[in-house]
Order: structure tokens, then sequence, then C-alpha cells
């Protein structure tokens, strides 16, 4: 198991190739930071309200399926997050260390005897505000991919 | 995030502030349970001042929608910014909810 202090959990980190990543313990009170940096990181791109907000909402959404549903809440266990530019599009991949979940299972939320349900809509909304959304066949790593122009 | 209610005739307008999210759900919720609790037979939720909301956001206000069926309750959602009422679209969440342009149309319609 792999515990990180705050100060090394909030760090972004640059490698060679231009991807920052940011690890995070299991806990959903990181997530906002996580999407401010990623925000603030994409300010000089000067890209309209209506693709910041897309781009928060999938983040946010993204990391709270690795955390609560990934890594079973529990604080032990980190989400890594990487992101970078790819020409004109914002790539985001969020890992977690969970057994990894099939995507396909998930029902769609938008027919009629789904629509009272109390879950089940986030990774819908992110399939629909991305471009691309990809996962891994362990299903604990997925790909989002945000075309900016 | 803040709830304002105020009480206009035989309905209850509240205007949320902030934003709806897994952080403020818990908030949204213990807000409207009194007014579930009550009975209140129409809600209008003012959203004029809300700037985000994600899929728990959601998720919270189709609980309250469902409260309020449970004992014949109607609410109805307006002044939705166009960014939030697209995500009531892609969900399809707008079958489920009276969703009104702004506050005064669905007061005076709220039959």
């Amino acid at each position: 198991m792999l515990s990180l202090d705050r100060s090394e959990s909030l760090m972004n980190r640059q490698s060679d190739t231009g991807k920052l990543s940011v690890k995070i313990p299991s806990e959903i009170k990181h997530i906002r930071g996580v999407s401010s940096g990623i925000l603030k990181w994409l300010e000089p791109r000067k890209l309209d309200d209506s693709r910041l907000f897309d781009i928060r909402l999938c983040v946010e959404e993204v990391l709270r399926n690795a955390i609560m549903h990934g890594n079973d809440n529990d604080k032990e266990l980190i989400v890594r997050i990487s992101y970078w530019l790819e020409g004109d599009s914002l790539v985001i991949e969020v890992e977690d260390q969970g057994k990894g979940f099939d995507a396909g299972k998930v029902p769609d939320p938008t027919i009629d005897k789904n629509l009272m349900k109390g879950s089940g809509r986030g990774v819908y909304l992110v399939r629909k505000l991305t471009d691309k959304m990809e996962f891994n066949d362990k299903g604990n790593r997925v790909r989002l991919t945000k075309y900016l122009k | 995030m803040s709830v304002k209610t105020e009480v206009k005739n035989d309905l209850t307008v509240c205007c949320v502030e902030g934003e709806i999210d897994i952080n403020t759900a818990p908030d949204i919720k213990k807000a409207f349970e009194k007014l579930i609790s009550k009975k209140t037979p129409k809600i209008v939720i003012n959203l004029t001042r809300v700037t985000y909301v994600d899929s728990s956001g959601l998720a919270t206000l189709v609980e309250i929608l469902k409260n309020m069926k449970a004992y014949g309750g109607r609410m109805r959602l307006s002044n939705m910014s166009h960014k939030i009422k697209s995500l009531f679209e892609i969900t399809k969440l707008e079958k489920l909810f009276e969703i009104i342009a702004d506050e005064a149309e669905a007061i005076s319609t709220f039959i």
C-alpha cells in the first residue's frame, strides 16, 4: 500500500514527454484541487466557459469514480492523474488501484425506467462531453480526449 | 452553497446559490428535507445563481423530485443557465422535470 503525504500528493510533476501528473489519496476532498490545477494550466489557451465547464465536469466525474468505485474509498490507495496536449486536444488519463470495472455494463441512464435512478449519469455525461473515452482491458484506467478548438 | 426560501401564496420559491455537486449535495438535501416533511405542495427552484452541477447534483434534484412526488407534490426548475440546461438535455432529465425559463413564468403558470 502506498501512502502519500499531502505535499507530495498535490504536487504536479512534469515528465520528459511533457506529461503532467499528480497522485492523490482516495478522498473526495482532493478532487477540486486537481480539476482547478488542470483548468489553471489551460488558462493560456483562453478556452470558452462552456469547454472549461465540460473539462471540469469530466475530470471530477472520472476522479470520483476512481476514488469511490475503483479504490472503494480506501485512503491508502492512490489515484494517478496524467494530462497533456496532443495537437489541439487535451488528453487526461486517470488510473486507480482497484479491480477495474466494465463500463459497458453501466445501464443507460437515459431510458425511461432509469430516469428516476440516483446514479449512473457520471460515465454517460463524460462519454457525451468528450471526443473519446477509452478504458484499458482491466478497467482501472480511463483516457479522455477533448478537442479544444 | 445556500438556499433561500420564500413563500408566495400557495407555493414556495427556493433560490439556490453556488454549486450543486458531490460536496454540496448533503446540504441541499437537508435544506429541502424540511419542505418535504411539511409536504409543501408546489416548489419552484430558481437556479439563476447556480454555476455548476455534476452528476451527484443531478441525482440530488431527482431525489428531491421523487420525494415530492411520493406525496403528490410538484416541483419546477427555473432560470437555468444554458450550460446546466444542456446537462438536463443530455441525460434526458428534461423529460422528468418541469423546466421553465424564468421564475415569474414558473409561478404564474403553476396551476
